[in-house]
């Protein structure tokens, strides 16, 4: 599989876990409001905070506001998010008054399945009615992905994940393309970036569709394109995703996920 | 003033569970992620309740159970998973087999969940919310007709609203840190959609760690968010949400959840376990026992209590 062949070219001196949660980290401006969730970017987020962006806000949509963990939350409801936060509510609080009105900077998202067009699905794979696989569904991410003023999303990636037209359109990427957005009324918003396991994508600002910014150290845009059911653009310059800095990874490995519980063991 | 009737509100998980769910009725969980009723779903499968409508936003472990058990019919809410531990199989065997039954879903977000819940606590008919627009949660019906509509600003803006439902519940479950004998109940940490989807009851039952004097309630009267004339039972249930958390009480049971996402992975393997922690024991107070006091020592939480405020005028 294209995954093992990547970890084992790639250097030993990270896993591809902590070079997604650092490039997630890299997502989060200085001051901005990040709209959370657990796994990868979480530790992007805590990362990001000890490091170039102390003053990033992370809000947890089961109502924490500016949480500072002292240990690695295990879910987005987790007490440890609690002691040390600054506000607490509910899902109005921070879906309806932080979220709706657009004072989040930036929403992180994970998938089952993307599209050219960035549209996620989480909800089911094959036929609605008879599928092959039932997946939770939306949870908060079709509000966070309508409304974020833009979302970043992280998965693993094979070519049956990234996929010409997802299944279900749990949250809208661009949907159809330019305007597509505009066309249903939501009123801001969508993917700015996607990070996988293989590299780094954007959106094109005409086209609304995601091309290969970067790969990952040790993997070719071939490799990519195999792991893409589409005919996938790439820039006109793929660059190498910088590797992990020392200090980014020592913070990382101390600090956000000491226990390894998703960087993994 | 005249002497105020007393109404002893306070029963048994059991009591409660018979006197106020019958089967087919519209019932909501609590929680996300944290304070799930669990006292109350374990008891609602040894009674073998049949044809639920179960209400909730994120739902976990406690949707799952009352699949794998047949006592739910349909459905309505945003997530049903369980969440670091992966996917919830009995939902899955559910969907994709229909075993033990085929279920029915009808599926919103966690924020149009909310609204729902808000739209029948405050009495209105519908909420708009600026989410799901253009996404198939619009789009893909189940058994709810319409689920949802769209509507341009009646008032120029241009702006396009999707038009959710109100959420009828007929009984509301809430696990709650503590309550007085009136039922006054008291939460604190993350709230998720619990105000207002408890509200949205027509009936309210709670469940708490602990029952406290009056006075405790009133010296800090804006930690309630269920005021005792609207409560219908109260449960005194110790460790009533394990394995999830409840603030202030005790922590997450991780290997507990990690034991039921393996073993639920097969029918055989959910009902061996479902033998083993539900069906098993007779009452909350054998299931604890089965926990065992030192499992339980060991996630009570450490102390790390507010400053006061000063009520005073």
């Amino acid at each position: 599989m294209a995954i093992d062949a990547v970890a084992a070219t790639a250097s030993r001196e990270y896993r591809l876990s902590e070079l997604m949660a650092i490039c997630a980290a890299r997502e989060i401006r200085d001051g901005e409001i990040a709209f959370i969730g657990t796994g990868l970017p979480m530790l992007g987020g805590m990362l990001a905070k000890h490091t170039h962006a102390p003053n990033c806000v992370m809000v947890f949509e089961s109502g924490v506001v500016d949480a500072r963990p002292t240990r690695t939350p295990l879910s987005i409801g987790d007490a440890c998010l609690v002691p040390g936060s600054v506000m607490l509510g509910g899902l109005t609080e921070v879906f309806g008054v932080l979220l709706q009105p657009g004072h989040v900077d930036v929403g992180f998202l994970g998938a089952a399945q993307i599209d050219r067009f960035g549209n996620l699905n989480t909800t089911v794979i094959g036929d609605y009615g008879t599928p092959k696989v039932r997946l939770p569904g939306s949870g908060g991410g079709n509000d966070i992905g309508s409304l974020a003023k833009r979302i970043v999303v992280m998965l693993k990636q094979d070519a049956r994940k990234f996929v010409e037209r997802v299944d279900y359109v749990t949250t809208p990427g661009y949907l159809d393309g330019p305007g597509g957005r505009e066309r249903v009324g939501l009123p801001r918003g969508g993917p700015s970036a996607v990070i996988t396991d293989l590299g780094v994508y954007r959106f094109d600002d005409a086209t609304k569709e995601m091309f290969l910014e970067s790969c990952h150290p040790g993997v070719t845009p071939d490799d990519v394109r195999r792991s893409v059911s589409w005919d996938l653009r790439t820039a006109p310059n793929v660059r190498t995703t910088k590797p992990p800095p020392k200090r980014e990874l020592r913070v990382l490995r101390t600090k956000c996920d000491p226990q390894g519980i998703f960087l993994g063991g | 003033m005249a002497e105020r009737e007393v109404h002893d509100k306070r029963m048994s998980v059991a009591e409660a569970v018979r006197k106020f769910i019958p089967d087919g009725c519209r019932l909501r969980s609590c929680g996300i992620g944290l304070r799930k009723p669990m006292a109350f779903v374990y008891e609602i499968m040894r009674q073998r309740k049949r044809d639920l409508t179960f209400l909730q936003s994120g739902m976990t472990e406690d949707a799952d159970l009352l699949i794998g058990a047949g006592c739910v019919g349909r459905v309505e809410g945003s997530y049903l998973g369980l969440e670091a531990f992966g996917l919830a199989h009995c939902y899955r065997r559910s969907i994709e087999k229909g075993v033990p039954r085929r279920i029915e879903i009808e599926e919103y977000s966690n924020f149009g969940m909310t609204m729902r819940f808000m739209a029948t606590a405050m009495g209105l008919p519908f909420m708009p919310i600026r989410s799901q627009l253009g996404s198939d949660l619009l789009r893909v019906e189940s058994f709810l007709h319409p689920k949802a509509a769209v509507l341009e600003d009646p008032f120029g803006s241009g702006a396009k609203v999707a038009l959710l439902p109100a959420c009828p519940v007929d009984v509301a479950l809430l696990h709650a840190q503590r309550c007085d004998e009136d039922g006054n109940a008291q939460l604190w940490g993350q709230l998720g959609d619990d105000v207002w989807g408890s509200m949205a009851g027509k009936r309210i039952v709670v469940s708490v760690e602990e029952v406290v004097p009056t006075k405790v309630v009133r010296r800090d009267p804006n930690r309630t968010v269920v005021p005792g004339f609207r409560v219908d039972a109260i449960v005194p249930a110790p460790f009533g949400a394990h394995p999830y958390q409840v603030q202030g009480y005790y922590d997450a049971d991780a290997a507990f959840r990690k034991d039921y996402a393996e073993r639920s992975a097969t029918l055989e393997g959910w009902t061996a376990w479902a033998d083993e922690w539900v069906y098993g024991p007779e009452d909350h107070a054998a299931y604890l026992a089965k926990v065992g006091e030192a499992r339980l020592g060991g996630l009570r939480a450490k102390r790390i209590l507010s400053g006061r405020v000063n009520y005073g005028y």
